[in-house]
C-alpha cells in the first residue's frame, strides 16, 4: 500500500515476477492484481492495490485499495523517499490500525540525486516496524526487502487524528536532512512544461513528434522488415502451398482447404491483403500490417508515460476538456485508447464520476480508432496523403469536440475539478520500458491473433454461403444512398463487430475511390466498437447506459458517414 | 495580507491559513500536502480558465481555478 505513483507496482512486479505495466503518472493501476513469491520457502499470496493517501477513501480507486486492507496479513507500505512527510499520512494511520508491516522507502536513489539524506535506522526505531531503502524500478533494496518480510511487525507508534500532523513532523525532523542542490534541467522543465504559454507550444511540439515518430517508426518496419519478409519468404511458401491444394480450381475437401488457407486468388495470384486465408490475410494484417505500428505506439507512448509527461499533458488540456465534460487527466485513457481501446476503456476508473466515465467512453468508443484500425487505414489511405488522413482523423476530432460538448449539456451529473500531484520527470528505465513494450506486443498478438484467424475463417463462410450477398441487397439503400459506397461494403461492417483492423482490410478488394475509403473509414471506426472493447464497455457502463452509448454510436457514425459523402461529393472529391 | 490562491501572483509565496470550501475537498488538499501553516509557491495559472499549479514541499500540485479560489493563503506585506 502507498501513496499514488510511489512506485508500489514496480515492487510487486520485482517480489512477484508477475508482468504489470509501470508508470509514472498517478492513476496508472485501478484495479487490483494479484501475484505469489515465496516468503521463508511458503508460498504467499502478494496483492497490488491502487494509490490512496489515507485510509479514508477520497475516490472510487482509494476505496478499493482501502477494502483489500483486511485481506492482507503482513502489509508493505510503499513511501516514496523524495516526498517523506506527505507518505508518512497514510504509514501513521496503518501503525494506528496495529497491521503487521514493513516500510520499503522506495526511489531512494532519486531522493540521493536531491540531496534528501535519511536516517534509515532512526526511522526504524520511531515507527518500530522495518524500514528498507529501495529503487524497485532497478532491483537494489529488494532481496533485503524480501529478507526482511518475515520481520513485520504491528510497529510501536500510535498517535490520535489530531496529532498526526505534529507526529509526521517531529519524525521527519529527526530523521531528514535535505541539502541545497540547486535546481536540476529536470525541475526546470518541470516548471516550464505547466507554463500558460510555454505549455501549451510544447505540448503541441511533443504531440507533432510522437506522430511523426510514430509514422516513421511504423512505415519504416512495415517497408524495410515486414513487407520484404513476407513477399520473399512466405509468398513462396504459399504458393507452393496453393499449387498442392489445387491452386484453388480443385472442388472437395481439398479445395475447402484451399480457400480456408489460402484464400481465394486474385487474377490467378495471391493477395496477400485481398485474398483472406487464414495463413495468408489472416498473418499478413496483423503482422505486417499491424504490429508494426503497435511497437511504435507503444514505444513512444511509453516514454511520455514513464518520463512524467502525461499528468502535465491532463493539467494543460483541462480547461478545454472541461467544456465536453472531461476531466483533464482523462487524456490519459483516451491516449491509451489511441492503441487498444479496452484498456483505454479500462482505465476510465481512474475517473470519479459516472457522468465522467459515460462521455469519456462514449467518446472513446466513437472517435479513438484503436491502432489496428489506424495502421490499416494507413495502408488503404497512405497513397493519398494527407488529402486522406485528414478528413477521416479531422472527422473523428470534430466529432469529439462537437459529441463531447452535446454530451456535458445533457448528461445529468458533474465534473469535478482537477486535484492532481504531478511527479517530477524521471528518464525512462529502459529495461523497464523495454518490458512494457514487449508485455503490450506480445497480448496485442495473444489477444488478437485468435479473433484475427476465427475473424478470417468467418469473413470466407459468410461470402460462400451468399450471406454477404444477401445482406448486401438488404441494406443497399443505406449504403449507396446515404454513404456512397458499394453495397458489399456491408460485409465490412458485419466484420468490423468482430475485428476492426481486418474491417478495413476488407475493403481493399472493393477497388473505392479516395471518398468512400474515408466515408467507410469514418463509420467503421465510429460506429460500434469490435467485441472485445464492447464486452469491457458492457462492463463498465452496466446494460442501460450501454444501450445509450450504443444507440448514439450508430447514429452518430452513419450521420456523419452521410454527411460527409455529401460533403465530399460537393466538394468534387 | 490574506487571499485566495487564485489571486496570488505567479511565483509569488504564501502560507496556508484556510480553506473556504467543503470538507471533502479540504480533507483531499491536506492529503495531497497543502495543510494549513504550510509554505507554497504558485507556479502559474493555465489560460481559459484553467488549472492554478503550485510548488509544496518540493512537489507540483495542480487544482482546479474553483479550488484555488477557495484556498486562503497568508502573504508577506
Amino acid at each position: 500500500m502507498g501513496n499514488p505513483n510511489v512506485g508500489k507496482s514496480a515492487v510487486f512486479s520485482r517480489l512477484t515476477g508477475a508482468h504489470v505495466i509501470v508508470s509514472n503518472y498517478p492513476g496508472t493501476t485501478v484495479s487490483f492484481t494479484e501475484g505469489t513469491m515465496n516468503v521463508d520457502g511458503r508460498p504467499c499470496r502478494v496483492i497490488d492495490v491502487p494509490g490512496t493517501y489515507t485510509l479514508e477513501p477520497l475516490s472510487r480507486a482509494e476505496e478499493v485499495a482501502v477494502e483489500m486492507l483486511p485481506r492482507g496479513d503482513v502489509v508493505v507500505n510503499v513511501v516514496d523517499a523524495t516526498n517523506l512527510e506527505r507518505n508518512l499520512n497514510l504509514t501513521l494511520q496503518l501503525l494506528s490500525r496495529r497491521v503487521p508491516m514493513v516500510v520499503a522507502l522506495n526511489m531512494w536513489d532519486e531522493a540521493q540525486e536531491h540531496g534528501i539524506k535519511i536516517n534509515v535506522a532512526a526511522l526504524e526505531e520511531a515507527l518500530g516496524v522495518p524500514v528498507v531503502p529501495t529503487c524497485a524500478i532497478s532491483g537494489e533494496g529488494m532481496r533485503e526487502l524480501t529478507q526482511r518480510l518475515p520481520a513485520a511487525r504491528p510497529g510501536t507508534l500510535h498517535c490520535e487524528d489530531g496529532e498526526r500532523w505534529q507526529a509526521i513532523g517531529r519524525i521527519v525532523e529527526r530523521v531528514q536532512e535535505v541539502e541545497h542542490r540547486h535546481p536540476t534541467l529536470g525541475q526546470h522543465l518541470s516548471h516550464a512544461t505547466v507554463h500558460p504559454i510555454i505549455g501549451p507550444a510544447f505540448a503541441l511540439v511533443v504531440l507533432a513528434a510522437s506522430f511523426e515518430v510514430v509514422r516513421f517508426i511504423g512505415e519504416g518496419v512495415i517497408g524495410y522488415a515486414a513487407q520484404p519478409l513476407f513477399q520473399r519468404l512466405w509468398l513462396p511458401l504459399m504458393q507452393k502451398l496453393s499449387v498442392a491444394l489445387g491452386a484453388g480450381a480443385a472442388g472437395g475437401a481439398l479445395g475447402l482447404l484451399h480457400d480456408v488457407l489460402i484464400g481465394h486468388l486474385m487474377d490467378g495470384g495471391i493477395s496477400f491483403g485481398a485474398s483472406f486465408g487464414i495463413l495468408t490475410t489472416g498473418l499478413y494484417i496483423p503482422l505486417a500490417a499491424v504490429l508494426p505500428y503497435v511497437f511504435a505506439f507503444y514505444l513512444v507512448l511509453g516514454i511520455l508515460e514513464d518520463t512524467g509527461y502525461l499528468p502535465r499533458l491532463g493539467v494543460l488540456v483541462d480547461n478545454v476538456m472541461h467544456r465536453l465534460g472531461l476531466h483533464g487527466l482523462s487524456v490519459v485513457p483516451m491516449l491509451l485508447g489511441l492503441g487498444c481501446t479496452v484498456p483505454g476503456i479500462l482505465a476510465l476508473r481512474l475517473l470519479e464520476t459516472r457522468k465522467e466515465r459515460f462521455i469519456a467512453a462514449t467518446l472513446t468508443a466513437i472517435c479513438i480508432p484503436c491502432v489496428a484500425q489506424i495502421a490499416v487505414i494507413a495502408g488503404l489511405l497512405g497513397q493519398y496523403g494527407a488529402a486522406g488522413f485528414v478528413p477521416v482523423f479531422g472527422t473523428l476530432f470534430l466529432l469529439w469536440v462537437g459529441l463531447g460538448t452535446l454530451m456535458k449539456r445533457l448528461v445529468k451529473g458533474t465534473t469535478p475539478e482537477i486535484l492532481l500531484d504531478i511527479p517530477p520527470y524521471r528518464m525512462p528505465y529502459w529495461p523497464a520500458l523495454g518490458r512494457k513494450l514487449w508485455m503490450r506486443m506480445v497480448e496485442f498478438l495473444r489477444e488478437g491473433e485468435l479473433y484475427v484467424m476465427v475473424g478470417v475463417l468467418i469473413v470466407n463462410l459468410l461470402y460462400s454461403l451468399g450471406v454477404i450477398a444477401v445482406a448486401a441487397k438488404l441494406s443497399a439503400p443505406v449504403m449507396t444512398r446515404l454513404l456512397g459506397l458499394p453495397a458489399e461494403a456491408v460485409g465490412a461492417l458485419i466484420i468490423g463487430l468482430l475485428r476492426k483492423d481486418l474491417a478495413v482490410g476488407m475493403l481493399a478488394p472493393l477497388g473505392l475511390g479516395l471518398r468512400q475509403l474515408v466515408v467507410a473509414s469514418v463509420v467503421l471506426a465510429a460506429y460500434f466498437p469490435c467485441i472485445a472493447a464492447f464486452l469491457m464497455l458492457l462492463r463498465e457502463l452496466g446494460p442501460r447506459d450501454m444501450l445509450k452509448a450504443t444507440a448514439i454510436m450508430l447514429v452518430v457514425s452513419f450521420l456523419s458517414g452521410g454527411l460527409l459523402n455529401v460533403l465530399m461529393m460537393g466538394l468534387g472529391l | 495580507m490574506v487571499m485566495s490562491l487564485e489571486e496570488l501572483a505567479p511565483g509569488q509565496t504564501g502560507v496556508v491559513v484556510g480553506f473556504g470550501g467543503g470538507h471533502g475537498m479540504a480533507a483531499k488538499l491536506d492529503a495531497m500536502g497543502l495543510r494549513s501553516g504550510k509554505t507554497v509557491r504558485k507556479l502559474s495559472a493555465q489560460i481559459l480558465a484553467g488549472p492554478v499549479t503550485v510548488l509544496v514541499d518540493g512537489r507540483q500540485v495542480a487544482m482546479g481555478r474553483g479550488i484555488a479560489r477557495k484556498v486562503l493563503v497568508e502573504t508577506a506585506g
